[in-house]
């Protein structure tokens, strides 16, 4: 009777599990999800198949037989990065600067750590490098900053450096990254050639710095090229188990995977490093179809997790991407989407300072071992959960819809020790405490991303998720004068969710030096090259009809050296809007800094541009989810939970149960298995048809 | 007593809503921040970090500065209190308002630290300021290098309303900018700190709406209160003693043009929970701008005490309340107006590096050796061509004037761990260099190098981290020109820890002039990537102009070579396990001869460490420092050895049981030096070491050293105790006694 059900499945394997979406031609949706296995993140993925396929009561053959796309994100790269467990990689680069990746820019000693690590100044080393300074040969080349050729690449040389790294060093992947190639990459296809020539037999994976950013910046992008081949052969690796156990079960669907700008590229086309942060960006992709189906124009996503809280923004359904994002301690060039994070989670410990009595919350963390204080695994510090706990917002008996039974008094204990007896508040008021400290540091970090994004806290819409997200969104919300929270019937698997919707998306920056008055004809011909590229791309993954193009520009004024990033409204440039884009250039910069802040007399340059080009894959609109009860039988009893300085009476509902339409006045919590939101006095939550909850604030 | 007030004020304060609004204020900060660093036009602020937004009560005593440059957030306070005092009556103080200032005899270090200031209102009263600081290399005035009174230095402003009642002065704008060479450049970082002040200043309005007036004041002194206490619990930690340092530089002679040295010293007086720093004894003031005003002087020893010993207090005054500071008046580190002061930067360098030293060890003799660091100042020597441009780059914009790779130097060793290679730098922890891709987009030069210096951190049994260096050619500008100053002929700013020398011998600063056959050699595929290769290999020869000029041009193609700091040595050189060195010199970061001379470790033919010839030669290493020593025979004592402090990594302080007074003696091999109350070092093994003989190789110039190496080695088992720099014609024949332990 099911025999003509086909299926779209969205994977996303985060740190501890491997989640699954999969959508009907219909739009129905369901998710489960397995353990992530790091050893081999194949086996995670085959097990959360077979789960989905138990659920659906058919076999791993059948269903693997009716999945026509599988969309895959993974930490794989991620991982292979924070383990330095990669290729054994070798680098050739231009002769007196192959301490670029050592030097780090000196900024590497702390990118990437929080800041009050940093200011341990004495302490703070930088990281250790994905290979060892021997591994690096310079080779005599040198284009300049306008693409010149000042010193033409010696040949000669890029043989030895080659047969060096191959035959001396043991190499499996080499890494190419010359000054300038953002602008002119021919020295680094010469070295290409070169390998292929040399080598072509021994599958020596290479690494093009231009063909990874055409931005300025030697550093990230050196980085960039050397991170692709480290992570490179463990993410084709994957790919191919994963392949090959697919097709063993009869797969001919296609197989795509996730990168970090948002979109998919075909498994054979996608840079390995493009995957960095794969699971959030099908999350941000997700909500932007929200906010699309929602009609919110802004908004802002939290995702609270375990040891981590990250943020992300959308203006009318776009994202930025980040300017050198920070991945394992090592500044990247790619389109990966600006997604800041802080060490603030459930695991997240409270600490009293002995000499001034000083409360803090964070940064460390419990993590997965010991955990908190109430996970009774050996923790003795109170973290965050334990607070959630003492506050009734947790159910003991139903943590992970009850796989996990969480101890009351051990919280009460590590809290009383630790923070009410040093402070003199009773373990409430600890608790309460603990619980305002986390939420404002996490607003802080909200207000900063919407602020740095040239929005309005107050105007935003804040999607929650992540296991504890919705336990406290309406704390982030009153403090940055937010009126919706979303929590997304998905929100336990949002990421995957969001993958299983996703389109091919490519994505080109390149660096631009034009000073106004700016040519229209140049623009132009700059952004028919990138079209024409990201074209190619797209036809190489597959993807047979019209791309759609989404164009943006970064300008500045002239001495500054940082720009801001617009979209650009028209298709192509001409005599008018090449001069108007200036003014559309002001107006927006006074929109980010202030009516005063704009200084027109330094003149205006334009330094990048950056294409989109999107390949849609059909989908249908998420099925309705008909629930067949009535509110009351929703109804899980009640329990005393804390809410304005007391323990209220507050009813449970389980959130499942809850019949479309349904709105429900706070005090009030809702729980399913993965997800807890506690619907606070004076708030009200509505239920949708698709089971999303909207709780108005 | 203080201390018990404190506590009955703070008791009021509900320390979960002070503990969100501390947060809160530091992230009020944090987006000024990035609205200056977004909005600036200097790449030395938006990619170096040099720039600071922080927040005062309403008197300017510093409740909070956020990351940046310290320098500013320290000199800040002094300048509102000043403005306070000059202008609180006439023309008055008004809600909306913003002040800036640039004088460096009131705040900042020269003309270039321009500090914007906003008082806060709340229901008409002025209850806080906010203010926003950074570094702008246009001040006007003569090019770097020429000033020898603060009137050449460009404009100083005491205190301007630039934006007045709310409304931004056009008038005041032009007027400022107008004096700069580049009055966009000045003008856009003028915007920049305004930006800056307004989101601060919008938050702090947040806050006090929120918590109330009363709350935030309270909250405000609670916070100085809590690094003050915090300092002392610090500072009690710490044995009680004396320790000194001593730091050289050289400046330019008005008269003669020649190098002259100078020395900063300074004695470090730990007594109880207080610290007293000493100055006295530092050089007389100078005819040139390389002077330290009192506040840059003041605001230096902040930067130095937050980044060694204050770390992991909250940024606010309250951590300089148990310190006390003694400048002399007229010496380098307190000029008498109108004394100019551009390098007092390069000055205040030197201060850093000289509390840096006091601190480190007082710190190793409380325990605390993760956060021992030695020097990360160290240059071989100074002198040359620096790193501060004039003239048009090939688009016709003024040349930014400064090149800050210095932002990346080689941090000191550890008793843990080697020092970092091309770090940083103290001013700014979290700053870093620019990418050479988007620097050439910038400035007139192509780069042939940018590497790790070779021998650029100081030998040690811990390394110092080496700087880098670099070759350029210049490449698009008609009338390029760069800051000269004699070559000073000893390690500048540089200091080991416990027999790790102070400085490596790396690096070269010079003009070299090209061959004519470069650019037909260019096209063979080659180039040289340090000066030595370029003149070994026929590319250029050094060009020293004569008469030392204040600046000097740059024709197009010639090349200019430069290198950066890098780390001081931490023990002993002849104890690093030579497997390391060997693996030193594999990397490139230390030269063969390096690891022979000083190191003593002989590589065979393949780079291999031989053992025998190591043996060998760190034998007569060893024999060479206890040469022509007669050790002094101190009768040991009898009884149980009792350590009272382990003050050095090879010395400890403590008493035979049936001996009344306390010694110090070798940890390595029980050799009793002396009392307690004598400099160990004066009954130490002694030997110099002329500066050509550790280097093996002269300066650019072919002038002179003026200073010596200093050897004080264990008489008993030759293990090498202090490695000092040594400069008789400045400071006489002193044995400088840098740890000082009453009993």
């Amino acid at each position: 009777m099911t025999g003509d059900v086909r299926y779209t499945i969205g994977i996303d394997i985060g740190g501890t599990f491997t989640d699954l979406t999969m959508v009907t031609e219909q739009g129905a949706v369901q998710s489960t999800k397995a353990p992530t296995t790091p050893d081999d993140f194949s086996i995670g993925v085959m097990d959360a198949l077979a789960e989905a396929a138990r659920i659906n009561g058919i076999s791993l053959e059948e269903l693997v037989r009716r999945t026509d796309v599988l969309k895959n994100g993974s930490t794989v790269a991620t991982n292979a990065l924070l383990t330095r467990r990669g290729a054994r990689v070798g680098l050739i680069t231009t002769r007196g600067f192959e301490d670029t990746i050592f030097i780090m820019r000196a900024v590497g000693r702390v990118d990437g750590l929080p800041a009050e690590e940093v200011r341990r100044v004495a302490y703070v080393d930088k990281p250790e490098p994905l290979l060892p300074r021997e591994r690096v040969v310079g080779v005599h080349e040198r284009i300049d900053a306008q693409g010149r050729v000042v010193v033409p690449i010696n040949t000669g040389e890029v043989t030895v450096a080659i047969r060096r790294l191959v035959e001396d060093e043991g190499v499996d992947a080499i890494a190419v990254s010359f000054l300038h190639s953002w602008r002119v990459a021919d020295h680094e296809q010469v070295v290409r050639r070169m390998i292929d020539e040399q080598y072509g037999d021994r599958n020596i994976f290479v690494s093009l710095s231009s063909d990874l950013s055409r931005e300025a910046g030697e550093y990230a992008r050196t980085n960039t090229a050397v991170a692709n081949a480290f992570v490179g052969p463990a993410v084709h690796r994957y790919l191919e188990r994963l392949s090959a156990q697919l097709s063993a079960l009869g797969f001919s669907g296609r197989l795509l995977v996730m990168q970090g700008n948002g979109g998919l590229a075909s498994i054979d086309h996608a840079a390995p490093i493009s995957t960095l942060q794969s699971g959030p960006a099908g999350g941000m992709f997700g909500a932007a179809l929200m906010s699309d189906s929602m009609k919110h124009r802004t908004v802002v996503t939290a995702d609270m997790g375990g040891t981590s809280f990250d943020v992300g923004v959308l203006s009318d359904g776009v994202w930025k991407y980040a300017d050198e994002p920070i991945f394992a301690r090592l500044r990247m060039m790619q389109p990966i989407i600006d997604i800041r994070s802080i060490g603030a989670g459930g695991g997240t410990i409270a600490r009293v300072d002995p000499i001034t009595t000083r409360m803090s919350v964070g940064p460390d963390s419990a993590g997965a071992q010991p955990g908190p204080a109430c996970y009774d695994a050996g923790g003795t510090e109170p973290t965050v959960t334990d607070c959630n706990l003492v506050l009734g917002y947790l159910d003991p008996d139903f943590f992970l819809g009850g796989r996990k039974s969480l101890s009351v008094e051990r919280a009460e204990r590590a809290i009383r020790t630790n923070l009410a007896d040093p402070l003199g508040l009773s373990v409430l008021e600890s608790a309460a405490g603990v619980f305002d400290i986390i939420n404002s540091k996490m607003s802080d970090l909200i207000r900063r991303e919407v602020v740095r994004n040239g929005e309005v806290p107050a105007e935003c819409a804040l999607y929650a998720f992540g296991g504890a997200g919705a336990i406290h969104a309406t704390s982030w919300a009153r403090e940055l004068g937010m009126s919706r929270i979303v929590i997304a019937n998905t929100s336990p698997v949002f990421s995957a969710h969001g993958i299983a919707m996703s389109d091919f998306l490519r994505t080109r920056l390149a660096t631009l030096t034009y000073v106004a008055p700016f040519d229209p004809a140049q623009l132009n011909r700059d952004l028919d090259a990138l079209e024409n590229d990201l074209a190619m791309e797209l036809a190489k993954d597959g993807f047979n009809g019209t791309p759609q193009f989404k164009r943006y520009v970064t300008m500045h004024f002239l001495r500054q050296t940082t720009g801001e990033e617009m979209p650009l409204p028209w298709e192509r440039f001409d005599g008018e809007t090449a001069g108007s884009v200036g003014e559309l250039y002001v107006e927006h910069y006074r929109r980010l800094y202030g009516p005063g802040a704009a200084y027109e007399k330094s003149g205006l340059a334009m330094s990048r541009i950056r294409v989109d080009a999107v390949g849609s894959i059909d989908r249908r609109a998420a099925d309705h989810t008909v629930v067949p009860t009535t509110l009351d039988e929703a109804r899980h009893g009640s329990r005393r939970a804390h809410f304005d300085g007391d323990l209220v009476d507050t009813v449970v509902y389980r959130k499942d149960r809850i019949p479309a339409g349904s709105t429900i006045s706070g005090p009030a919590i809702l729980e399913s298995e993965l997800t807890t939101i506690v619907v606070a006095p004076g708030t009200s939550a509505a239920v949708d048809s698709l089971g999303n909850v909207v709780v108005t604030v | 007593m203080t201390a018990a007030v404190g506590s009955i004020a703070e008791a009021a304060i509900d320390p979960i809503r002070f503990e969100i609004l501390a947060h809160r204020l530091w992230a009020i900060g944090e987006e000024g921040r990035i609205a200056l660093q977004r909005v600036t036009a200097s790449p030395i602020v938006a990619q170096g970090g040099e720039c600071m937004c922080s927040f005062y009560d309403a008197n300017g005593n510093m409740i909070l500065a956020c990351s940046g440059h310290l320098r500013f957030a320290a000199a800040t306070s002094d300048a509102i209190k000043r403005i306070i005092d000059w202008f609180a009556d006439d023309p008055g103080i008004n809600e909306g308002d913003e002040f800036i200032l640039n004088d460096p005899y009131v705040a900042g270090s020269h003309t270039y630290d321009i500090m914007q200031i906003a008082p806060v209102f709340w229901n008409g009263e002025r209850v806080a300021w906010v203010a926003s600081s950074s570094h702008t290399a246009d001040t006007g005035g003569l090019l770097r290098g020429a000033a020898t009174e603060i009137y050449h230095e460009g404009i100083r402003l005491l205190g301007l309303k630039i934006v007045e009642a709310g409304v931004f002065r056009d008038d005041v704008f032009k007027t400022v900018t107008e004096q700069c060479r580049d009055p966009e450049y000045v003008g856009m970082d003028i915007k920049s700190r305004t930006a800056a002040n307004n989101v601060c200043r919008a938050g702090y309005l947040e806050l006090l709406h929120r918590f109330g007036a009363d709350f935030v004041e309270a909250a405000g002194r609670r916070l100085i209160d809590d690094s003050s206490r915090m300092a002392r619990e610090k500072l009690t930690a710490i044995p009680d003693g004396i320790w000194r340092s001593r730091i050289y530089g050289t400046y330019r002679d008005p008269n003669t043009r020649a190098a002259v040295p100078y020395q900063i010293v300074c004695a470090a007086t730990k007594a109880g929970d207080e610290l007293t720093l000493d100055f006295t004894g530092s050089s007389g003031q100078i005819d040139n701008d390389q002077n330290s005003t009192l506040p840059s002087t003041m605001a230096h020893v902040m930067i130095a005490l937050t980044n060694r010993l204050f770390w992991d207090l909250p940024w606010s005054d309250g951590k300089l309340d148990p310190v006390r500071v003694i400048v002399p008046e007229g010496s380098v580190l307190n000029c008498r107006f109108p004394a100019a002061c551009g390098r007092s930067p390069r000055v205040g360098q030197y201060v850093v590096e000289a509390v840096s030293q006091c601190v480190s060890s007082m710190l190793f003799a409380a325990g605390e050796r993760a956060d021992v660091n030695a020097g990360w100042g160290s240059f071989w020597y100074l002198g040359g061509p620096g790193y501060f441009y004039g003239g048009h780059n090939s688009h016709g914009l003024p040349n930014p004037q400064g090149l800050y790779d210095t932002h990346g130097g080689g941090l000191g060793a550890t008793p843990l761990r080697d020092g970092v290679p091309s770090g940083g730098q103290q001013n700014i922890p979290s700053g870093g260099i620019s990418d050479i891709e988007r620097i050439e987009l910038q400035y007139p030069f192509l780069y042939l190098s940018r590497s790790h210096n070779v021998d650029g951190g100081a030998p040690g049994a811990r390394t110092g981290g080496a700087g880098t260096q670099r070759l350029v050619i210049a490449y698009g500008s008609d009338d390029l020109t760069v800051d000269f100053t004699p070559y000073g002929g000893l390690p500048h700013g540089a200091w080991g820890l416990f027999g790790g020398h102070p400085t490596g011998t790396g690096g070269t600063r010079s003009l070299l002039a090209p061959a004519a056959d470069v650019a037909a050699r260019l096209q063979h595929g080659d180039y040289p990537v340090t000066a030595d290769e370029a003149v070994a290999g026929g590319w250029a020869e050094v060009s020293v102009p004569s008469g030392n000029p204040g600046r000097m041009p740059v024709t197009e193609g010639w090349l200019l070579a430069d290198f950066t700091q890098g780390g001081g040595g931490y023990g002993d050189p002849v104890e690093r396990a030579e497997d390391l060195v060997a693996e030193d010199v594999r990397r490139g970061v230390v030269s063969a001869g390096q690891a022979e001379r000083i190191f003593g470790v002989v590589g065979d033919a393949s780079g291999s460490p031989d053992p025998a010839a190591t043996a060998a030669r760190r034998a007569e290493i060893r024999q060479a420092r206890l040469a022509g020593k007669d050790p002094d025979v101190l009768e040991p004592g009898s009884g149980e050895w009792v350590p009272r402090v382990r003050f050095h990594e090879s010395l400890e302080v403590g008493r035979f049981e049936l001996a009344a007074g306390e010694v110090v003696r070798c940890v390595k091999c029980g050799h009793v030096l002396c009392d307690v109350s004598q400099n160990y070092k004066v009954h130490a093994a002694r030997r110099v070491i002329p500066l050509a003989e550790l280097a093996g190789r002269g300066l650019p110039d072919g002038g002179e050293y003026v200073g010596a190496l200093a050897e004080y080695a264990c008489p008993g088992c030759a293990v090498l105790l202090a490695a000092d720099i040594s400069c008789p014609d400045v400071s006489g024949e002193d044995d400088l006694w840098d740890v000082q332990l009453g009993s």
